[in-house]
């Protein structure tokens, strides 16, 4: 009995010592403030950019910690690998779920649910808190095209085609016409279509005309390629051939453009203006649309 | 008073930092000068091509490349103020100021020059906004001539003739840049930035001015390249609102927009005419045919026009599941006033009721004004969430309706080319069209950091007034994402297969008040529309080998296939392989090196017609078109000791093409030549930059930049003033080779 009885003060004990001490290491750690951080890690201070700037103390009490987490198990034992409030290792959703704590609207409205969030891209993937390398936006790269090639590599030959927007020249950007923090549209284009996007820049083809021409109406990209080409106006295949997938009309639409019908360099007498210059657009120049009464073939 | 506008913004900006800085006098706030710039460019260009300015700047003289300011108090309160190329064609300023969490305000001034041809040759003279005349004296003799030629041997008036007539003129002919500017402003004011419920107002301005090579034309024998003259003025406000909470959001507003044109349309004399005349055959003067036609004719330029969108968005979480949906009305509409048939006084047109009218006089059009009115009703919606630990599903639906209600006019003819009334009756079809998604997305993550995907999506199309009234599409898509070690992946390979309905060849009667006869070929499939399938893949991989070295491989291909199209596009194929290293050699010093290699292969079939649709397989001609196109790059950034920065880099992109066209022997045409020239390009550009630090705040550095292009494209080769049937600017955007060379001194304060 008197055996039994301490065998079971004994287990009573270790399991009190056990709970007490498993008590001990769940203790919650608390906010220690950035001065402790910076103690440490001061090279971090002058690469926060925004995040080290005053007004960032406007929206959080927290400083580092407001994405680290309460630090002071860390700063209490630093050599504990286990307390490091580090974001390595961490799940995509996990790390973009620490950022949508405040960059939850705007841009980033749509960010749950978008390409980059499904195929697990996370917000430290572009950005930097602490080494960014870009004027703007704290991104990984050094800019936004730099950015957005370290994935999308194919695009960025079509920047140096010869037909192109002026996006390798600085005038314009990705962003310009993509969200990369998600829309709702495909290929995350800012608009409810492409060609509302393209609108945007250019007006003038809005319309309604009273002659339009269909395909023009359904996407820009039925004849174009927006990153660039290497046919004039950005065509996916340069007129006069471009047209005439679709257009192989009786006479001339349907005629045959070959070598024959080009100029040499010191004869131009063999050309043809259906396919010199401009082809087609020679004297369709109203491809978009017209509203002139005599203009069924949107020649003008 | 537009030359003045950037020394404005710049004593503008400098103003309103002065102006800041004094009103933060005492507060705390600290301004402080970031970055300045400050370089001399010599620019030697070997040939006036428009090419090398096409979007930006290079002019010798003194710059301002780059210059910031910023400042902050303790009380949030931010300033920065930067500006690139201050005073050039290409400048750009950008001022954000606001208290953080507060609200912010940008303001954003971006000039985008886009040059088309420098030294286009040019017979005419811009007597007003969008009018260009000849001198009548040249008019006059040349249809002196013309006619008389015409009523003694009019089989003598061909290219060699009217290319003897009209060169003298050429040569003392005036010559014209063809370049547009974009003056871009845009103010952004935003209020509770990040707050529970935050207001944005979103105003832009553009202003578009310049011209852009236009195609008028005579018609078949008189093609006349001009300078469309640009005067646009672009306005967009956006108001919107956004209210956040942990569960959900939502975000509304209004967008509008206004595009007003100062030059509503272009009229421009006939080189060959100076008296109106018609005839049948006008449209093909000067010719053999005819020597008749308009002495000026006029084109209808882009008209004003406004669209209005109502918007909202919402997103809803619940649990490990959020929904997302977009809802927007948005209607576009234009009123411009019409312009006559014609300005050939020699026209009468004739009625439905045959009686006749001056086809010169806008009262004798069915309706004044455009009047045409879209109203795009769209809806976006998705779900996506988590089951279990490890899969992901989400669903998405789009609903797209384009409802062109413009009332339908009926023309009871046209003008042919300025030349000729043709009594065919027209009427405006109102294209309308619905689109609507419908598709769903299984993701299954795994290991450490993999993710397989698997999605379907149907798009279908429902259309009025054209060949197909109805499609749906197919797309099965398979995504693999995954790290593991030093290495990365993504990987993605999709099948899609579209279905059609019927394809009615009488969707192009729809603008024909009575029935013309098909004269498109029946079996023609138009590529937008017709029936296809096609399968494509993209593997990209990185592979971070260490610290300093990390190598990315890539390659992608898409094969496109309208097997059921016997004749317009038949198949369209690209494969793209990639390369790239990155090197930090040593600290501070990086060199990188990248490679892309893409092969395209277009192949589309026709058959050549006279006047009614060829049946003979024999007039059949095809084409291939094989495009190749190379782009590799690289570059090295190195301080060199504590002072010296060097900054070298190159890109070399070259595009070559191949049309290969083939015609089976004994039909019309019965010989099919290809060319080698489908558009053969070559650039090269490089940059070295050596800086020397003189102190911590001071450097002073040279800059060399060497530009090199070639154009060898059909569509440029051979091109004179005067062409056969078409009189060219032939402005110069071809080949240069450029040097610049810079001093520049970066200042930080």
């Amino acid at each position: 009995m008197r055996k039994n009885s301490f065998i079971w003060i004994a287990l009573a004990l270790a399991a009190a010592t056990a709970a007490v001490a498993q008590t001990e290491a769940a203790a919650p750690a608390t906010y220690v403030g950035a001065e402790a951080c910076l103690e440490c890690h001061s090279e971090v201070a002058d690469a926060l950019g925004p995040h080290g700037a005053p007004g960032f103390g406007k929206l959080s009490d927290h400083g580092c910690e407001t994405c680290h987490g309460p630090g002071s198990l860390h700063v209490d034992d630093p050599e504990v690998v286990a307390n490091r409030p580090t974001l390595t290792g961490k799940s995509a959703d996990e790390k973009s779920a620490i950022c949508q704590t405040c960059h939850n609207g705007r841009a980033q409205f749509f960010w749950s649910g978008s390409t980059h969030q499904t195929r697990n891209v996370a917000c430290t993937d572009c950005h930097s808190v602490h080494s960014p390398k870009s004027e703007d936006a704290q991104l990984v790269a050094t800019n936004m095209l730099e950015q957005c090639f370290s994935c999308h590599k194919n695009i960025r030959a079509d920047l140096w085609k010869n037909s192109h927007h002026p996006i390798r020249e600085g005038k314009i950007s990705c962003s310009d016409c993509h969200n990369p923090h998600g829309t709702q549209t495909a290929k995350m284009v800012i608009g409810e279509s492409v060609n509302e996007l393209c609108y945007t820049c250019h007006t003038e083809k809005r319309g309604p005309f009273i002659w339009e021409h269909a395909p023009v109406r359904e996407s820009c990209l039925n004849c174009h390629t927006p990153h660039g080409s290497n046919h004039i106006k950005l065509q996916k295949t340069s007129v006069p051939y471009l047209c005439q997938q679709c257009h192989s009309n009786t006479r001339h639409p349907g005629t045959i453009y070959d070598n024959t019908k080009l100029p040499t360099a010191d004869n131009p007498t063999t050309g043809s203006n259906r396919i010199f210059n401009r082809a087609c657009l020679d004297c369709h120049a109203a491809i978009h649309g017209s509203n002139h009464p005599s203009s069924p073939y949107l020649g003008y | 008073m537009r030359a003045h506008t950037p020394l404005r913004m710049t004593f503008a900006g400098v103003l309103l930092l002065a102006g800041s800085a004094f009103a933060a006098e005492g507060t705390g706030f600290t301004l402080k000068m970031d970055r300045l710039d400050l370089a001399v460019y010599d620019v030697d260009v070997d040939t006036d091509s428009s090419k090398f300015n096409e979007y930006r700047d290079w002019s010798s003289g003194f710059a301002i490349p780059k210059m910031k300011i910023s400042g902050e108090d303790d009380k949030g309160r931010f300033l920065e103020f930067k500006s690139s190329w201050v005073g050039r064609r290409d400048a750009r300023y950008t001022l954000d100021y606001g208290v953080s969490g507060r609200w912010s305000m940008m303001i954003d001034y971006n000039k985008i020059p886009h040059n088309f041809g420098n030294n286009g040759l040019i017979l005419f003279a811009e007597t007003s906004p969008g009018r260009w005349q000849i001198s009548d004296s040249i008019q006059q003799s040349l249809q002196n001539t013309l006619t008389q030629q015409y009523a003694t041997d009019r089989t003598k008036i061909n290219y060699a003739y009217l290319d003897r007539l009209i060169t003298p003129y050429l040569n003392a002919a005036n010559t014209i840049d063809l370049s547009l500017q974009r003056d871009r402003t845009r103010a952004v004011f935003n209020v509770g930035q990040m707050g529970h419920l935050a207001w944005k107002l979103d105003y832009s301005h553009e202003n578009r001015t310049g011209n852009r090579p236009y195609g008028a034309s005579f018609g078949f024998g008189n093609a006349i390249e001009l300078p469309e003259p640009i005067d646009y003025a672009t306005d967009g406000a956006t108001l919107s609102g956004e209210l956040n909470g942990k569960k959900g959001g939502l975000t509304f507003g209004y967008r509008y927009s206004t595009f007003k044109n100062d030059v509503d349309s272009l009229i421009f004399d006939n080189p060959f005419r100076i008296t109106d005349s018609t005839d049948p055959s006008a449209y093909q003067a000067p010719g053999s045919a005819s020597v008749g036609g308009a002495a000026t004719g006029q084109a209808d330029l882009a008209p004003d026009n406004e669209a209005g969108t109502l918007f909202v968005n919402g997103r809803l979480r619940a649990g490990s599941w959020s929904m997302n949906g977009a809802l927007s009305l948005n209607q576009m509409k234009q009123n411009d006033k019409l312009l006559p048939y014609t300005l050939n006084s020699a026209i009468r047109g004739t009625d439905f009721d045959h009686s006749t009218f001056a086809a010169t006089d806008p009262g004798a059009l069915p309706t004044a004004n455009a009047d045409t009115q879209v109203d795009v009703l769209s809806f976006y919606g998705s779900a996506n969430g988590k089951l279990g630990d490890a899969f992901t599903l989400a669903f998405k639906v789009r609903y797209y309706d384009y409802d062109n209600s413009s009332s339908r006019i009926e023309f009871p003819g046209y003008v042919r080319y300025h030349g000729v009334w043709e009594e065919i009756g027209r009427v405006t079809v109102p294209y309308s069209y619905t689109v609507q998604d419908l598709g769903g997305d299984l993701g299954w993550n795994f290991g450490e950091a993999s993710r397989l995907g698997l999605s379907f999506n149907r798009q279908s199309w429902d259309r009025s007034y054209r060949e197909i009234d109805q499609s749906d599409e197919d797309v099965l898509k398979l995504t693999y994402d995954t790290k593991f070690g030093d290495f990365q992946l993504r990987a993605a390979y999709e099948l899609g297969d579209r279905s059609i309905g019927d394809y009615s060849t009488e969707a192009q009667e729809e603008s024909f008040i009575h029935p013309e006869g098909i004269n498109n070929l029946p079996a023609l499939r138009k590529y937008d529309e017709a029936e296809r399938s096609y399968d494509s893949f993209y593997v990209q991989g990185w592979w971070y080998v260490s610290e300093k070295l990390d190598l990315a491989f890539g390659v992608n291909q898409r094969n496109d296939d309208y097997d059921k199209s016997r004749f317009g596009l038949v198949s369209d194929e690209v494969l793209q392989y990639n390369a790239e290293v990155n090197y930090a050699v040593a600290p501070g010093a990086n060199f990188y090196a990248f490679y892309q290699r893409t092969e395209r292969q277009v192949f589309q079939r026709s058959r050549q017609s006279g006047a009614t649709p060829s049946t003979n397989p024999l007039d059949d001609w095809d084409v291939t078109f094989d495009e190749n196109n190379d782009t590799a790059g690289a570059g090295f950034k190195s301080d060199l000791g504590e002072r010296w920065k060097l900054d070298l880099g190159a890109t070399w992109n070259k595009s070559d093409g191949l049309a290969d066209f083939f015609s089976p022997p004994g039909g019309s045409p019965n010989l099919a030549v290809g060319f080698d020239d489908y558009e053969d390009i070559e650039i090269l550009s490089a940059r070295f930059a050596l800086d020397y630090a003189i102190t911590a705040n001071i450097s002073a550095g040279l800059d060399y930049r060497y530009e090199d292009y070639t154009l060898d494209s059909f569509i440029a080769r051979g091109l004179e003033n005067y062409m056969p049937a078409a009189l060219l600017l032939n402005a110069n955007y071809g080949d240069y080779t450029a040097q610049v060379i810079g001093l520049r001194c970066k200042l930080k304060f």
